[in-house]
């Protein structure tokens, strides 16, 4: 008997977070605006300077016939002429943009911590910052598993922000270590220490592999604490962002298996998507001039990816409100500012 | 499909699938613990060399200090219509002595401090110990070893101990022959300029005390340079290498024999008539390969593969590679004179890929390599080449890089072109590791194997007339491959393939174990052409000038007028002259400075085309059609002849342009792209 408790014990976690995983993905389907507001987010921020580079593309080729073969397929010649030619935003415009080297090279640019022109770095800050604000407000709509009005998602919005300003200072800081203390240490100190005088390029592969493992780990732990801190912050209404990143720690170290599998599930899901576009992604081969097809591939991989990034903040949510010994949701009433006598005379007039 | 297996998402699969197969060694069925005597004779048939330099060599290798110990005769003939009172030798290992030489000056000026964290165990140098002049018979040898000092011919730079003056005690005559004994020690350096060693690995070139070429003007003797090669006399080489037992040795020329020493190591006796330079490497980890290549109209040639264990799967392709170099520079410019040939497969992280050295020659490829792409292929291809350019045509490197590295270039573009197609683009991420292939982006022999994009951003930084050695360094390989590679291909295109073969072929011939000139190349080029080419040759070689034409305005409008007419023989007003058909005009435009006769061809909606011949001399032409039909595009050099014109965009005008389409579809690919980047970083909130 005392066999079958312990057991039930030692498994009740991977119950827990699977119930939080597939809580998560509910929550998330039955939010779809928020879906939309995320999806639009992402796009009226890569706008401006997909428009950009259209412009440049357009004047580069100008009244040119090697438009024709760009059209249909590609001008290698053109493009590397306009790439020698162009400013930094242009020599953006490489191969590797297409398909699923796009994602590749994402990754890559993260693990082997590759610099980026400003004018990105400019716009990757604009998202993060668009997000910071949001994020307040997307938690509590997740939290709340209901429909909230515009006015009160913004105001959630609102209220967090500066708490996740001062959050995302923190996290700034942590991250800013991990990349230049971190991966510098890993992948020139130690990396060149260790391979310096290999003349086996797959062991020295299998080395680089296991940094790009302790690296990600350390990020993923990053990453799951904060996302705890924010969470905790959102539910438990907390204003010390230092006491919501130490309430986050000793949840993480309470339930490390389920937070850690929890993080892991949800990773599979983005490999999921991954695999999905790396399926689909030749259909957008370079040499058909039609731009439906790449364009709602690519879009629905883009929501897909988003979706996924939801699923994290509604199944990390979901896992921490099921352990909570309260009800599910303690942030305060949604204040509601009482109307001017005028206004309320009017109001009543109408009813 | 197998393409987009290895580069596709399943490619992390199979890395690790195969990290797990592969992590023990790879197929050593064929390791070559015991070395075989070659079949090959080391000797040439046909025209020979002056074999005014050649050189009895014995050499020990102590693997684990790093360090030669060597001793050569040298019997050198005096080739030159001078009387020389001296002998100037290299010592290339000294470039690697300290940051001081010539050598690590212009590698610092153009890549900054990279050497300056280098441990002491990383340097290399070489030491002569003693010189003497040998006599005949019973003659003592007269000892030189007090009299040598080091110069610096190019730059008067007093740390530089690259070049060794030898004194003699009397002058050599035309024609004359003298016996120099020379012993030294040297250090193997951690691989510079593609010498030196890595853990058991070990690539020794440039390694002993060569002497320089005595011309008709007095020692051409340089120092080593960090955008140069080599120039030097042919000869024999005899070379006796001791290294330790088991261990794998390649080399110039052919084994003789290999004899057991009781110290528990092996020598290995190697010979060659008729070659420059002489090379080896020594591992224990090669994999030994043989094949024939054997081909109609050309003689056999033995090929022995020096394999990495984990390139094991790669070996056809090595070959593969190595025998359509053998055929087509075989039948463009001449047979292969040798009859053996040694393709070494460098180890990772050695940086001795991608160097030549007579009937001996080193590759590169990558662990991942995926088909249909060029890569072990370019670089077998090219250094294959080298043998018939460098190693049969010895030109002056130190000088002019370009006649051996653009003429190879070209040819080893055209290799590719013509067995290896189609293959593609491609790139690397994750440290370089992992490889990704574009199907869609076609190689190209013009952009990529003419190198294109790299003498577009370096075009002006150098005349090609000027010496190489004193090239930019940063800039040096884009004037003496690409631009060379472009400006023969544009001849090619000019003249016709056949013509520039011939020209080639004859070269070819003329100067085989020989050190042709530029003017030379120039000459032959002429001859065989039936033409004057220096209005073309000045350009390209003796300046830095850039070709651009361009096609600045394009209109086709209806006839129409509007002013004063006659009338009836009266003058008079009218306000409206209506006419049939279309007037079109085209504008061209030179500009650059490069002055290239072009085609402008002008089309017009009912197919009906207008061809044009202008001499490009003046800065701008115009022409002026008058048609039925509306004019729909305009193109300057439309077979794109003039391959080294650097803006090809404004070469043509359409009156029906799709820029905005062409925009747009590209555009929505790098949105997706950017979108991801945003949701790839979106990860830290």
């Amino acid at each position: 008997m005392a066999d079958l408790v312990a057991g039930s014990a030692t498994h009740l976690w991977v119950l827990h977070l699977i119930h939080a995983f597939f809580d998560g993905l509910r929550r998330v389907w039955r939010a779809p605006t928020l879906m939309v507001g995320v999806y639009l987010i992402t796009l009226i921020v890569a706008a401006p300077l997909t428009l950009t580079l259209h412009d440049a593309i357009a004047s580069h080729l100008g009244e040119s016939v090697s438009a024709e073969e760009m059209v249909t397929g590609v001008h290698w010649d053109w493009w590397e002429e306009f790439r020698a030619q162009s400013d930094e935003l242009g020599s953006t415009f490489i191969p590797s943009v297409i398909g699923f080297a796009a994602v590749l090279s994402n990754l890559a640019s993260i693990f082997d911590a590759v610099p980026l022109p400003s004018a990105l770095v400019a716009v990757i800050v604009l998202y993060l910052a668009f997000w910071s604000f949001l994020i307040g407000g997307i938690l509590d709509r997740l939290a709340r598993q209901r429909r909230v009005t515009n006015a009160a998602f913004f105001s959630a919005c609102g209220t967090y922000f500066f708490r996740f300003c001062r959050l995302a200072g923190m996290a700034g800081f942590v991250y800013w270590a991990i990349f230049s203390v971190l991966h510098g240490w890993l992948f020139e100190d130690l990396y060149e220490a260790v391979t310096r005088n290999l003349t086996v390029e797959r062991t020295t592969f299998l080395i680089r592999l296991t940094l790009y493992g302790v690296f990600g780990g350390v990020l993923a732990l990053a990453n799951l604490v904060f996302d705890y801190a924010k969470i905790r912050a959102v539910v438990e209404d907390r204003h010390s962002m230092i006491g919501a990143l130490l309430g986050a720690l000793r949840f993480v170290r309470r339930h490390p298996k389920a937070t850690f599998g929890l993080y892991l599930l949800n990773g599979m899901l983005v490999v999921l998507v991954l695999v999905g576009y790396a399926l689909t992604a030749p259909l957008t081969e370079i040499n058909t001039p039609s731009i439906w097809t790449p364009l709602l591939i690519g879009q629905a991989y883009v929501v897909a990816r988003l979706f996924t990034k939801l699923t994290f903040y509604a199944s990390q949510t979901a896992y921490f409100q099921s352990q909570l010994a309260h009800a599910g949701y303690v942030a305060a009433p949604r204040p509601v500012w009482p109307e001017s006598p005028a206004a309320e005379a009017i109001t009543n007039s109408t009813l | 499909m197998l393409i987009r297996l290895i580069s596709g998402c399943t490619v992390a699969v199979a890395i690790w699938v195969a990290l797990f197969l592969q992590v023990a060694p790879a197929d050593t069925t064929f390791a070559a613990s015991q070395p075989t005597i070659s079949s090959a004779t080391g000797t040439v048939t046909g025209k020979i060399s002056p074999r005014n330099a050649n050189y009895s060599i014995d050499v020990r290798l102590d693997t684990e200090q790093r360090k030669l110990e060597g001793r050569e005769v040298l019997t050198w003939r005096n080739n030159s219509t001078l009387t020389t009172s001296e002998l100037k030798f290299h010592l290339y290992y000294n470039a690697w002595k300290n940051t001081k030489s010539t050598w690590m000056r212009a590698r610092l000026r153009r890549r900054g401090q990279q050497f300056h964290d280098r441990p002491a165990a990383d340097w290399g140098w070489i030491d002569v110990t003693a010189v003497r002049l040998l006599g005949e018979g019973t003659v003592s040898p007269i000892d030189l070893t007090d009299e040598v000092t080091y110069i610096a011919p190019d730059d008067g730079n007093p740390d530089d101990e690259t070049v060794l003056l030898v004194p003699l005690p009397q002058p050599i005559s035309p024609g004359n022959t003298i016996r120099v004994e020379l012993e030294w020690t040297s250090r193997v350096p951690r691989t510079f300029a593609r010498t030196g060693a890595i853990s058991d690995y070990f690539f020794i070139a440039q390694w002993f005390p060569k002497i320089g070429v005595l011309e008709n003007t007095g020692w051409n003797c340089h120092q080593f340079h960090a955008a140069t090669e080599f120039f030097s006399d042919y000869g024999v080489y005899d070379v006796r290498i001791t290294i330790p037992t088991g261990w794998v040795v390649g080399a110039t020329g052919v084994v003789r024999d290999i004899a057991e020493n009781t110290d528990g190591t092996t020598t290995h006796h190697y010979y060659q008539e008729d070659v420059h330079d002489f090379a080896w490497t020594t591992s224990p980890d090669f994999l030994d390969r043989r094949d024939r290549f054997e081909y109609p109209s050309l003689p056999d040639v033995e090929i022995r593969l020096l394999l990495q264990p984990e390139h094991a799967d790669q070996a056809d392709r090595h070959f593969a590679a190595t025998k359509n170099t053998l055929r087509y520079y075989g039948e463009w410019f001449g047979a292969y004179p040798y009859d053996h040939i040694t393709v070494v497969d460098p180890a990772w992280q050695s940086r001795t890929g991608g160097m030549e050295y007579p009937t001996f020659f080193t590759a590169g490829s990558r662990w991942l390599a995926p088909i249909n792409v060029g890569s072990p292929e370019e670089v077998t291809i090219h250094e294959a080449g080298h043998q018939f350019w460098y190693g049969v045509v010895g030109n002056n490197e130190f000088e002019d890089a370009w006649l051996d590295e653009g003429l190879n270039t070209f040819a080893t573009a055209r290799v590719m072109e013509a067995s290896f197609a189609p293959h593609y683009r491609s790139t690397r991420f994750f440290g370089g590791f992992i490889p990704w292939v574009f199907p869609g982006i076609n190689w190209s022999r013009e952009i990529d194997g003419n190198r294109l994009t790299g003498y577009r951003r370096n075009a002006r930084m150098d005349s090609q007339a000027t010496p190489t050695y004193r090239y930019w360094p940063g800039s040096a390989s884009s004037i003496s491959y690409n631009k060379t590679a472009l400006w023969l291909h544009t001849l090619e295109r000019y003249l016709g393939w056949a013509v520039l073969r011939q020209g080639m072929a004859s070269f070819y011939d003329q100067w085989k174990f020989g050190h042709p000139s530029p003017d030379d190349f120039f000459r032959t080029l002429n001859e065989e052409s039936g033409q004057d080419l220096s209005w073309f040759f000045d350009q390209v070689y003796g300046t830095a000038n850039i070709f651009d034409y361009g096609l600045q305005e394009l209109t086709s409008r209806p006839n129409s007028g509007r002013g004063f007419f006659h009338d009836d023989g009266e003058s008079r007003f009218t306000h409206d002259v209506g006419g049939s058909g279309y007037e079109t005009k085209v504008v061209v435009r030179r500009y650059g400075e490069g002055i290239f006769p072009i085609e402008v061809v002008t089309t017009f909606e009912d197919g009906h085309e207008e061809r044009e011949q202008w001499n490009g001399e003046t800065r701008w032409t115009a022409f002026t059609y008058q048609h039925e039909a509306r004019a729909t595009q305009a193109l300057v050099d439309p077979k794109r002849i003039l391959l080294l014109d650097v803006n090809y965009t404004n070469n043509s005008r359409t009156l029906a342009p799709k820029a905005d389409a062409a925009a747009t579809k590209w555009s929505v690919r790098w949105l997706i792209w950017l979108q991801d980047l945003l949701l790839t970083y979106g990860f830290f909130i």
